[in-house]
């Protein structure tokens, strides 16, 4: 029975909130702790009709135009339904009223009260009252057996009483039920329900079940249960058709049974979990309107049509109605496959009724076989209903053993898609906030206000430097913003009439005009941006990044393969974000993509997954102050970017180990690595500053999660690794042609080297030898030198034998790189200056370069430290111990001396070309060669057999020549 | 570019800064100044030395000064430097002061209320919080929430101590006692009453010496 679940409204204050369909099933009438009964149209009338019964309404009931309410001054009064006119007062007790209830036909009304009394009263004669006594606590709920001999009702006293009604006397009382004091300390309010029509069973909610009594021998004949109830029921109710029972729970659980089959066949739970105290059916039984204590009204609809179908016979004998219907119950399951031939079918069947039945029936087997081959319901089902017509027809109409099972659901339980993380802009708050901070970054702070009063945007700069505050009139509803020290750039999605927009506040334009702005294309949204040094990026609703200058010329657009998460610029690099693929369990699959818009535009990260903790999501991302890619997830951590290991991502800090409580968070505004600081507001319980007070700044320091840092060993190589990986950046700027801070490098590296005479002492002193030779290996050949002198006087010969090998090593490969720059580099001018397309920019970034290069030309010779870790060539290991035994190093330059790219490729390839053209004489071989050689490409031209050690001194040569 | 005052102005004798002027101060006026005398601007000079956070909205490397190195100051980043440095920022527009963590109305209201119901001096949340209340509030009342709870709280802190301070004083002379000790003192505090009593009990020796 797949029904839909409405979402909850709101109905009444918050308290015993009841419901119920008028005879029609137009309207759902409702009253609750205001006093007011509604009248609602549907479930989603805004302005229902109300009438005010009194201070509280405690029940109603409603029949044949007449409302029945218990309200709080001890009254049942009557109101004419829908006018809402009072129409006198039913009948009075000492205390309010719990429960009122018509019956069957709507000519009697029973009431219980809190005075532990129930009266029925005739309506159309309140004089006619009958009093049944004998409750000893207030009375929960009462119910009429549909013929009226009979009446039922539950107390705090534990009691289910049946009574007669004519002689008011008890016939049967079962202690059942939990005792209490009061209504409102009970632990279910026991709303009875006599099944309609014959009134053959009487349900009694008890605890987590509900027990079906006969009528007539009052014997419990069974219980209907649902292993997910774990709730006390707080009210039962019958279908009009007396087929299924609904039950509502403590807890918000809605649990609907076949009577018949003893079987669950809706389960349906409340959205927020609060208690159902009060459900009703639609009169055609395809809905159910239940509300809950909080005073909230919600709506099962489409509830299965096998309960229409049932209804529309009511009047039928039983025995036919269950026979019919399970016939009626197939060809319904076959009906979901809905085609149209089966809607004909279901057509001549209601005509067929009461006619032809059995014409009917064998219509339907026909079309059901028919359908075979199309039913996707299960062919489970199918069979279940062949035996269950096998059993109707050997005549078992009290419980057809093997009614209909209407299938539950299925229950998928295999691992969930995680809803995608919307877009946001790093380092704003949620844009719901009516005041936020739009942007807080390096450059400065831009706050919105979005209240009554004021729809504004203040910009405020760190620096005063820069440019003064700003305050700007967010006339436009600006949602998205980005701040540089050029400008201001701001978004604002789409509405009916205008377009996304973007704006950009250039004020560090040199001319007049300080603004410029761009409209979208209509269906596009701006879903997030950024500003770099001379750009802004836009990234849109359809997958597309659009670039312009920041002056607002248009440039480059480029797709997305998923929607942006968000963005971040700086220089000239640009760092997208978006949804790779669906995650699943709560994780969330990112992708990267790094751009760079430099002279020679190019893509540094294309598209790699973002490694995030698990079950967590981005919420910042950005660049340190020195332009290392940088990102925050929602765990916490902090990576950055290793461009050193391949453009990997290291976790650098996270910032929750050092958050005293679970609610904390440090909201990052900004990562810098010289010195190593992580710029982040501290909240409290939150995730997101308020704007006011105005947080401040607190800095954390980094820690590389290595392991065992508790000892000393592990610290240092965790102030080591730290220190390699912070100063990644010098490389990395000096290769995009920034000038760096010479200084600062030197003294990182000379930080960096005294580690590793540290790690080197302590290795020593733990008679770790062969680590000790590890270290030294990373060690610059002064301080090896000073390695070694430290190993003799703690007189360890043997290491410092070794040492000195790979001191002359580093030494030899010193040399090797000194020579060897001029030479490559002047071979590689000549032969990749021609062919390359060279523009004014081009030689002016070149010369600029040179230039540079000149006027720092003198340290690398001087300061050895420059050189990089890099793992050295092992082939050449015996080479340089040979060379160490002949003990003239003069020697063993010459012999080291390499030869040029082209020499070594010649050697590799004079055979091929011999081959080719036996008959060449030696220079003209080398002819040949050339030409073949200036062919090749860079990485082509490196001989195998020394591409390893080309490589390092290709990327020497590339880091301080490009 | 921002401009640094290198040197400090000395405290003006004539400059009173706090408003709880010592009882005896007439009095002592009209007698020749003693080396212990302390004047209250003194006091406020000292106090100027105490650290305070800021957020500066200018950009300077380090500077080298000779009571210590102060800095680098980075735009938006809290840093301590001494008050006297913060409020000449301050009257410059050049920053925004962050209060100590102890001018917050809670913490002084809990003091307030421990005051009162001790009857010793209670520890004092700062050995400077009169002459730095007064400062800040003077100079920075915009950069700090509910300045005037502050002001106001403080002050009942002060009026507290102060009562507490001339009924020892009292007893002490009254029960004729050699000496007293008295614990968490703040320096502005014993320069209020130092003067006074000194002078009141050399008057009552020469008193008591010509009585007997």
């Amino acid at each position: 029975m797949p029904c839909e679940r409405k979402p909850m409204r709101y109905g009444h204050s918050e308290g015993h909130t009841e419901v119920c369909f008028d005879d029609t099933g137009r309207f759902i009438v409702t009253c609750g702790n205001d006093g007011d009964v509604r009248i609602w149209e549907s479930l989603d009338d805004d302005d229902p009709k109300f009438i005010t019964v009194g201070e509280k309404a405690y029940s109603l009931a409603l029949k044949n135009g007449k409302l029945v309410t218990a309200s709080s001054n001890n009254t049942v009064q009557i109101h004419t339904f829908p006018d809402g006119d009072p129409d006198g007062i039913l009948t009075r007790f000492t205390t309010n009223a719990t429960h009122v209830t018509f019956n069957s036909i709507g000519s009697r009304v029973a009431a219980g009260s809190s005075d532990f009394m129930v009266k029925v009263v005739e309506v159309s004669d309140s004089s006619q009252q009958k009093t049944l006594r004998g409750h000893e606590a207030p009375v929960l709920s009462v119910t009429f057996d549909p013929k009226d001999d009979f009446l039922a009702s539950a107390s705090c006293d534990g009691s289910v009483v049946v009574w007669n009604i004519e002689e008011q006397t008890q016939v049967i009382s079962w202690p059942l039920l939990q005792k209490s004091n009061d209504v409102t300390n009970a632990k279910s309010l026991c709303r009875l329900a006599w099944q309609p029509g014959m009134g053959k069973f009487l349900a009694v909610p008890v605890e987590t079940k509900v027990h079906l009594y006969e009528r007539g021998s009052w014997d419990h004949v069974s219980t209907l249960s649902d292993d997910l109830l774990t709730q006390p029921i707080n009210v039962v109710s019958w279908s009009p058709c007396g087929r299924f029972l609904a039950a509502g729970s403590v807890g918000g659980l809605l649990t609907v049974w076949d009577v018949n089959s003893k079987l669950c066949v809706e389960r349906q739970k409340h959205e927020k979990g609060f208690t159902v105290c009060s459900l009703a059916w639609h009169p055609s039984g395809s809905q159910i309107a239940y509300t809950d204590t909080e005073g909230c009204l919600g709506l099962l609809d489409g509830l299965g049509t096998s309960t229409q179908v049932a209804a529309k016979k009511p009047a039928k004998d039983y025995d036919d109605l269950f026979d019919d219907d399970d016939d009626r119950l197939m060809d319904e399951g076959l009906s979901d496959t809905k085609s149209p031939a089966k809607k004909a079918v279901g057509w001549d069947d209601d005509d067929d009724d009461f006619l032809v039945p059995a014409t009917g029936r064998v219509k339907n087997r026909g079309a059901f076989l028919d359908d075979e081959n199309s039913l996707d319901t299960g062919s489970l089902k199918l069979g279940q209903d062949k035996f269950g017509d096998n059993n109707d027809d050997a005549g078992s109409s009290v419980a057809p053993a093997a009614p209909p099972v209407a299938p539950l659901r299925p229950v998928y339980e295999g691992p969930m898609p995680t809803p995608p993380q919307k877009a946001f802009q790093p380092g704003s708050s949620p844009a719901h906030l009516t005041h936020r901070f739009m942007m807080w970054n390096f450059v400065g702070i831009v706050r919105g206000y979005n209240d009554e009063q004021d729809n504004a945007i203040d910009v405020e700069f760190h620096d005063t430097a820069v440019h003064h505050a700003m305050h700007l009139t967010n006339s436009l509803g600006h949602t998205m913003a980005d701040l540089s020290q050029e400008g201001v750039l701001l978004a604002c999605p789409s509405t009916e009439e205008l377009a996304s927009k973007l704006q950009c506040l250039h004020f560090s334009s040199w001319d007049t005009n300080k603004e410029w702005m761009v409209d979208l294309p209509k269906g596009e949204d701006a879903r997030a941006l950024c500003l770099g040094q001379g750009w802004a990026a836009v990234a849109t609703s359809t997958l597309m990044i659009r670039l312009f200058s920041i002056g607002g010329v248009q440039r480059e657009l480029f797709s997305l393969p998923g929607p942006v998460v968000c963005m971040a610029g700086h220089g000239e690099q640009l760092l997208v974000v978006y949804h790779r693929a669906t995650g699943f369990d709560g994780e969330q699959a990112l992708g990267v993509q790094l751009l760079q818009f430099s002279r020679k535009k190019r893509q540094l990260i294309s598209g790699e997954p973002l490694p995030l903790s698990q079950k967590s999501y981005l919420s910042w991302l950005g660049f340190t102050a020195e332009g290392t890619p940088c990102y925050v997830d929602s765990n916490g951590m902090v990576r950055m970017l290793n461009r050193s290991l391949g453009n990997t991502w290291t976790p650098v800090c996270n910032t929750r180990e050092t958050c005293k409580s679970k609610s904390d968070h440090y909201w990052v505004v900004g990562v810098h690595e010289n010195p190593q600081q992580l710029r982040c507001i501290p909240c409290k319980g939150s995730r997101y500053p308020p704007t006011l007070p105005r947080p401040a700044v607190a800095i954390l320091p980094f820690k590389l999660p290595l392991c065992q840092t508790t000892t000393e060993k592990g610290q240092m190589e965790e102030q080591f690794w730290r220190s390699v990986l912070f100063h990644n950046h010098y490389s990395f700027l000096s290769s995009s042609g920034y000038e760096i801070d010479e200084d600062a490098q030197n003294l990182s590296q000379k930080e960096q080297q005294e580690l590793l005479m540290k790690m080197f002492a302590l290795s020593c002193k733990l008679e770790r030898e062969f680590r000790c030779v590890e270290l030294a290996e990373m060690m610059t050949q002064n301080v090896v030198t000073l390695a070694i002198r430290y190993a003799s006087r703690s007189r360890r010969m043997a290491l410092a034998q070794r040492l000195s090998e790979i001191a002359l090593e580093k030494s030899n490969q010193m040399q090797e790189e000194e020579q060897e720059e001029p030479e490559y580099s002047s071979t590689r001018r000549t032969s990749s200056g021609q062919p390359r397309v060279t523009n004014i920019l081009d030689n002016m970034m070149s010369s600029k370069k040179s230039a540079q290069l000149s006027s720092s030309g003198g340290k690398p010779s001087k300061s050895p430290v420059l050189k990089p870790l890099a793992p050295k060539p092992k082939t050449k290991v015996p080479c340089a111990e040979s060379v160490f035994k002949q003990g003239s190093i003069s020697r063993c330059l010459c012999a080291f001396r390499p030869k040029t790219g082209f020499q070594l490729w010649l050697e590799e390839n004079r055979k091929s070309i011999l081959a080719d053209n036996p008959d060449l004489e030696e220079t003209d071989v080398i002819k040949e060669a050339m030409g073949r050689f200036r062919t090749l490409s860079t990485e082509e031209r490196l001989p195998s057999t020394c591409k390893d050690s080309l490589k390092f001194y290709v990327g020497v040569h590339n880091l301080q020549f490009s | 570019m921002v401009s640094f005052v290198t040197a400090r102005p000395a405290p003006q004798a004539a400059g009173t800064v706090c408003s709880a002027v010592p009882v005896g101060r007439k009095f002592l006026n009209t007698h020749t100044k003693k080396q212990t005398d302390m004047d209250p601007s003194e006091v406020e000079f000292l106090a100027e030395k105490e650290m305070v956070k800021i957020i500066p909205n200018f950009s300077l490397d380090k500077v080298f000064l000779i009571g210590g190195d102060l800095g680098p100051f980075n735009p938006g980043l809290p840093i301590d430097v001494p008050v006297w440095l913060a409020l000449n920022l301050k009257q410059r527009q050049k920053c925004r002061i962050i209060p100590p963590e102890w001018m917050d109305v809670e913490k002084l209201e809990e003091m307030r209320d421990l005051e009162r119901k001790e009857d010793m001096f209670t520890p004092v949340p700062s050995p400077y919080y009169m002459e730095l209340t007064k400062l800040l509030l003077n100079h920075a009342s915009d950069n700090i929430p509910k300045a005037d709870e502050i002001r106001t709280l403080v002050k009942d802190i002060w009026d507290t101590r102060i009562a507490k301070l001339r009924l020892s004083a009292d007893s002490f002379i009254s029960q004729q006692e050699a000496y007293a000790k008295l614990d968490n003192l703040t320096l502005m505090e014993i320069n209020t009453i130092r003067a006074f009593l000194l002078d009141t009990l050399n008057c009552m020796y020469k008193l008591r010496s010509n009585v007997q």
